[in-house]
């Protein structure tokens, strides 16, 4: 037992006392994050979690003992043996006089203002504001309402109050410095400089980090209140990135995405591609309904008899050409749960080795090709990015090298692909280095991480993988060539461009396709020659298009934020996505069918619940036992 | 007690301005004795001995602020803070019109004393005429070798720039000042850090005013004890009072600090003018709070006019005789903060709106009783709660006043007018009330 009066030992942490709760907060610790560890409330505007403060506003301050003023808590740090009251009645007085402040030139828009709901304006006046305005006089100072500073966002100056976040955004989190402040006190707006449109590919953030409803984003102004918001918790289907969102949707229809924060991923910023990517999923031209093409003509069947004429027709098949005669290909859109039993289904029910989820071979997987995380960017000392490819295929991508960069001081290097020795010889090394490429540029990356490594520097790489899923789909064995796991597979399997080649030559007899869309216009008339030649083709499908029109057995799919599952990022994130909208089909979800599928053929109680299906996996493959929560699965893992 | 003229001693000589002049009346000797015979931290300590105080208005010792700057670390930057734009206030306009060089003078023995090898002089934009002078009085020094490499043979060199501020008043705050002359908008910066840690161009810098360093070849020449025998204890050697408003002879007047204001006000300035009486008068600048005629008798010691609830400032008087409103005083000075407000904080920038909003109402008569208290709360509600003392300062003349001529602020609501002007400013007959 140590006595009470022996000094505690320097563990980084001082004592404070919020409100009259003590607590031992870091060294360095805001105020204002030391009171919200202990749940202690503090209204902010200009503070931002991933911003620097600036204590601009003033809505913050609170009563530090032995201090004369009130001090913005955003902006002070805990010492020891600090003592902090938020609960005073000076306090309370203070923020009403700022909310007051704040408030004398912000007009009476909350009726049609975007923002009313969700506005931390309204909700502070709420809960610490005045109840009436002293301003004597109606003659408010007036800004212009609806300024477009881009074809995506439009800022109504009045509402502004001036918490600088959308200035210190540019500087802080995209380094493009594309908002100003122009002219001073009272008359002060923020602008565009040169009222030049904005430019930056990030601009949908801001209208999420203003704090009231000053940035709007053009693509949902006046389109729907957040009371009647229905918001699922998913993953944008984008890119590989893995961004955390919310979709909001309200009366079946997507209305939005908005950020959700994930420290370890997007750190809450997306990009403009996969934000206003919201209005493609409420496209109304879907299969709907699953049908049978016969010679009498189309025939619109149920669930369960498309899957019965399917099973037969795919036993037909095997019987009279052998089960590789069968080709299966599904999409970088398939959840891990879709994946997998599209796998076994090939692999287990069909037993073919045929069977891929792109068009392109994939040649094996090298260990160190995702060993670096997204977040441990920030700690290495230098970073090569290989081409243009990897932030133009994942944008989000840029503002982590720029944080790095800008946090940490991280050398971010942009070189070509085909970069020279020399050139790589004049970056100093440090402790770690990390190589990021595109996926099709993984043998330059594999080279360049060779060049750079010796010494003390650990090399670590990260590839960027091509769709929401195709990590999920290559872990999860979704390839000709590779089993579950990165184990090899036995057997000569062709890849997708294979398959369609040996179909339109006639070696290939049937085909099962799961979401063309993705490759189906990269494959053109390879993918027409292999429909036409094809003597079956089962599909399961969202969309109208060359798959749906020619299969024989059409099947209606559920599109990304219509399903649930898990969803693998171009790090090995599993995370899960989450049902926002009905579906557009009252057929069974994909797991369903496949197990239905699977049972035609011949393979009974199959899983067909995304959780069931989960278990299975993580069961097979330990490294996907994070599957769902948010872990990193890292290759190769030994399996059992 | 001695009368003492050290900056305006030579002040009326023929081409003063000049570098010849300025070199026989003994300019630049304390320069070259100092680098002649002192190490840097010597001149530190004379600094802190003499008990020199900035005479930019905060009256912070300027020794200690010195002994701030981290031992190691370089470069290091001196910004000469000329940025005077404090109502009322135009001492360091009146000492580099009449001695440039003794400023010049002072900023190179700092930037000596404090190893600085690039000192910024920020002029305000309006002082055109004297940046114009200071930079022919820089070129003509550095002809002279005063400025530039290896100052008078020593190892020691240092370059003076002049930049001219484009007119604001908040860049006469230190952290704004360096925002400026970085070339971004003049706003004050989050402190800490502090400039003398991390300021112009993120090196530790510091910010001293003209009057300040005016201060130092006085300092150097006869040292720290002697200037220290000079005024009080707390507020040593004299300054330049900045006398305007109704009196006889405005203008600046040199004094020891600890002599009585009566003896400014009327030894100095002539009393009041067409033998009014002085109603009330505001020490330190359009900033600071209003005294009465019976704080006349309050020595010139910046603790002294602290406790009696106001301060001296930047050294600047102003007489009011007693046709003097000071509603309408307060009006004047509160929309000066509500156009000089950088809207860097919300108190400040709402606030000095409300202010003046509400000032204007209660000038022309039409504010009620309860619009003079909200007028008071919104005062309370910015005092102490902006960025920077700045908008603090805002609120507190206004506050003084109302305080010391509580009735004249009732007066004037629903008034439909001013009721002093209407006493004392008779309108020409006929004309309707």
């Amino acid at each position: 037992m140590t006595e009470a009066s022996t000094p505690a030992p320097d563990d980084g942490r001082v004592e404070v006392t919020i409100d009259g709760r003590v607590t031992r907060a870091p060294r360095g610790q805001l105020v204002l994050d030391a009171a919200a560890a202990v749940g202690v409330h503090i209204p902010i505007y200009c503070a931002h979690p991933k911003m620097d403060p600036v204590a601009v506003c003033r809505m913050c301050l609170v009563q530090v003992e032995k201090m004369p003023k009130l001090q913005p808590a955003c902006a002070t740090y805990v010492s020891e043996g600090m003592v902090v009251q938020t609960q005073t009645v000076p306090v309370a007085k203070a923020r009403e006089g700022v909310l007051e402040f704040l408030l004398l030139n912000h007009p009476l828009d909350c009726p049609v203002c975007d923002r009313g709901g969700e506005c931390d304006l309204q909700d502070f006046t709420l809960r610490y504001g005045p109840e009436t305005s002293r301003m004597p006089i109606t003659d408010k100072v007036h800004f212009d309402k609806a300024v477009p500073l881009s074809d995506k966002i439009e800022l109504d100056q009045e509402r502004c109050i001036l918490c600088w976040r959308c200035t210190r955004y540019y500087e802080e989190i995209t380094g493009e410095k594309e908002i100003v402040l122009q002219e001073r006190g009272v008359h002060t707006s923020v602008a565009t400089f040169d009222s030049r449109p904005l430019r930056s590919a990030f601009q949908g953030n801001l209208p999420e980090i203003c704090p009231v409803g000053a940035l709007t984003h053009r693509q949902y102004r006046f389109v729907a209140r957040p009371w009647d918001l229905q918001r699922a918790r998913s993953v944008c289907p984008e890119c590989s990135y893995g961004c955390n969102i919310n979709i909001d949707s309200r009366e079946y229809e997507v209305k939005r995405f908005a950020s959700r924060d994930n420290p370890l991923v997007d750190d809450m910023w997306l990009c403009d591609r996969g934000r206003y990517s919201a209005p493609r999923w409420n496209r109304t031209d879907r299969v709907r309904r699953p049908v049978v093409r016969a010679q009498g003509g189309d025939q619109e069947v149920s669930a369960q008899n498309a899957v019965r004429e399917a099973g037969r027709r795919l036993r037909e098949v095997r019987d009279q050409h052998g089960a590789n005669a069968i080709g299966v290909i599904g999409s970088v859109e398939c959840t891990n749960e879709e994946a997998w039993l599209l796998q076994r289904l090939a692999r287990e029910a069909i037993g073919t080795t045929h069977l891929d989820h792109q068009l392109d071979p994939f040649p094996g997987l090298s260990p160190e090709e995702h060993a670096l995380g997204i977040a441990e960017i920030e700690d290495c000392s230098a970073v090569v990015v290989l081409g243009a490819r990897p932030e133009q295929q994942a944008p989000v991508l840029t503002l982590r090298l720029f944080k790095a960069q800008r946090k940490r001081g991280t050398a971010v290097h942009r070189l070509p692909v085909d970069v020279d020795g020399a050139t790589l010889r004049g970056i100093t090394g440090g402790r770690l280095v990390g190589v990021i490429a595109d996926e099709v540029d993984r043998p330059q990356a594999a080279h360049v991480a060779q060049l750079l490594a010796g010494g003390n520097t650990e090399v670590r790489r990260l590839t960027v993988t091509r769709g929401v899923n195709g990590r999920g789909c290559k872990d999860l064995g979704l390839l000709p060539n590779l089993l579950p796991g990165y184990r090899p597979a036995p057997g000569a399997g062709r890849c997708g461009t294979e398959i369609l080649e040996a179909t339109g030559a006639g070696q290939v007899r049937a085909l099962v396709i799961m979401g063309s869309h993705p490759w189906a216009a990269a494959a053109g008339v390879l993918l027409t020659g292999a429909l036409n030649a094809a003597d079956l083709v089962v599909a399961i499908e969202t969309q109208p298009g060359p798959v749906a029109q020619a299969a024989t057995v059409l099947i209606p799919g559920h599109t990304h934020v219509e399903k649930a599952g898990t969803v693998t990022n171009l790090e090995g994130r599993v995370q899960r996505i989450r049902q926002a909208l009905p579906p557009a089909t009252t057929v069974p979800t994909e797991l369903r069918v496949l197990s239905m599928l699977a049972a035609e053929l011949g393979c009974e109680r199959w899983p067909a619940e995304t959780v069931a299906v989960d278990r299975e996996v993580s069961a097979t493959l330990p490294a996907y036992a994070v599957a769902g929560n948010g872990g990193r699965t890292r290759w190769p893992v030994p399996v059992p | 007690m001695a009368e003492y003229k050290l900056l305006t001693k030579d002040i009326g000589v023929e081409g003063l301005q000049t570098l010849p002049v300025y070199e026989r009346r003994g300019g630049y000797q304390a320069l070259r004795a100092a680098l002649r015979d002192r190490t840097p931290d010597e001149i530190v300590e004379q600094v802190k001995i003499s008990g020199l105080r900035g005479r930019g208005g905060a009256g912070f010792p300027t020794g200690t602020k010195w002994s701030f700057l981290p031992r190691d670390v370089f470069p290091r930057y001196l910004c000469i803070n000329a940025d005077e734009s404090e109502p009322g206030c135009f001492k360091d306009r009146y000492l580099i019109d009449e001695n440039p060089h003794q400023l010049i003078e002072g900023i190179v023995i700092a930037a000596y004393a404090l190893q600085v090898k690039h000192a910024f002089l920020y002029i305000r934009g309006e002082y055109h005429d004297q940046r114009l002078l200071l930079e022919r009085c820089v070129e003509e020094a550095r002809a002279a070798g005063y400025i530039g490499e290896r100052i008078l043979g020593s190892d020691f060199g240092c370059d003076v720039i002049v930049h001219g501020g484009a007119g604001a008043y908040i860049c006469g705050e230190e952290t704004a000042l360096i925002d400026s002359l970085e070339g971004f908008r003049g706003q004050p910066r989050l402190k800490p850090p502090f400039p003398a840690v991390k300021g112009l161009y993120g090196k530790p810098t510091v910010v001293n005013n003209v009057e300040t360093l005016s201060n130092l070849p006085h300092i150097l020449s006869r040292g720290g004890e002697w200037f220290k025998a000079i005024g009080t204890e707390r507020s040593t050697g004299t300054r330049v009072w900045c006398c305007s408003g109704h009196i006889e002879r405005p203008g600046c007047y040199e004094m020891e600090l600890g002599r009585p204001i009566r003896e400014l006000f009327e030894e100095h300035c002539g009393g009041m003018w067409r033998g009014r009486s002085l109603k009330a008068f505001q020490p330190g600048g359009g900033s600071m709070q209003v005294l009465l005629p019976d704080h006349l008798d309050l020595p010139l010691d910046m603790d002294a006019v602290m406790r009696a609830g106001s301060s001296l400032g930047a050294g600047a008087m102003m007489f009011m005789d007693e046709t003097t409103c000071l509603v309408n005083v307060s009006m004047r000075l509160v929309d000066f903060y509500h156009h000089e407000s950088c809207g860097k904080c919300a108190p400040c920038r709402e606030g000095t709106y409300f202010e003046s909003q509400l000032m204007h109402r209660l000038e022309a008569g039409v504010a009620t009783l309860d619009e003079l208290d909200t007028l008071k709360d919104i005062c309370a509600n910015m005092d102490g709660k902006c960025f920077c003392p700045l908008g603090d300062t805002a609120t507190w003349f206004v506050m003084s006043a109302y305080r010391h001529f509580r009735h004249e602020f009732e007066a004037h609501c629903g008034a439909g007018g001013c009721p002093v002007a209407r006493e004392h400013r008779p309108l020409p007959a006929g004309a309707a009330r």
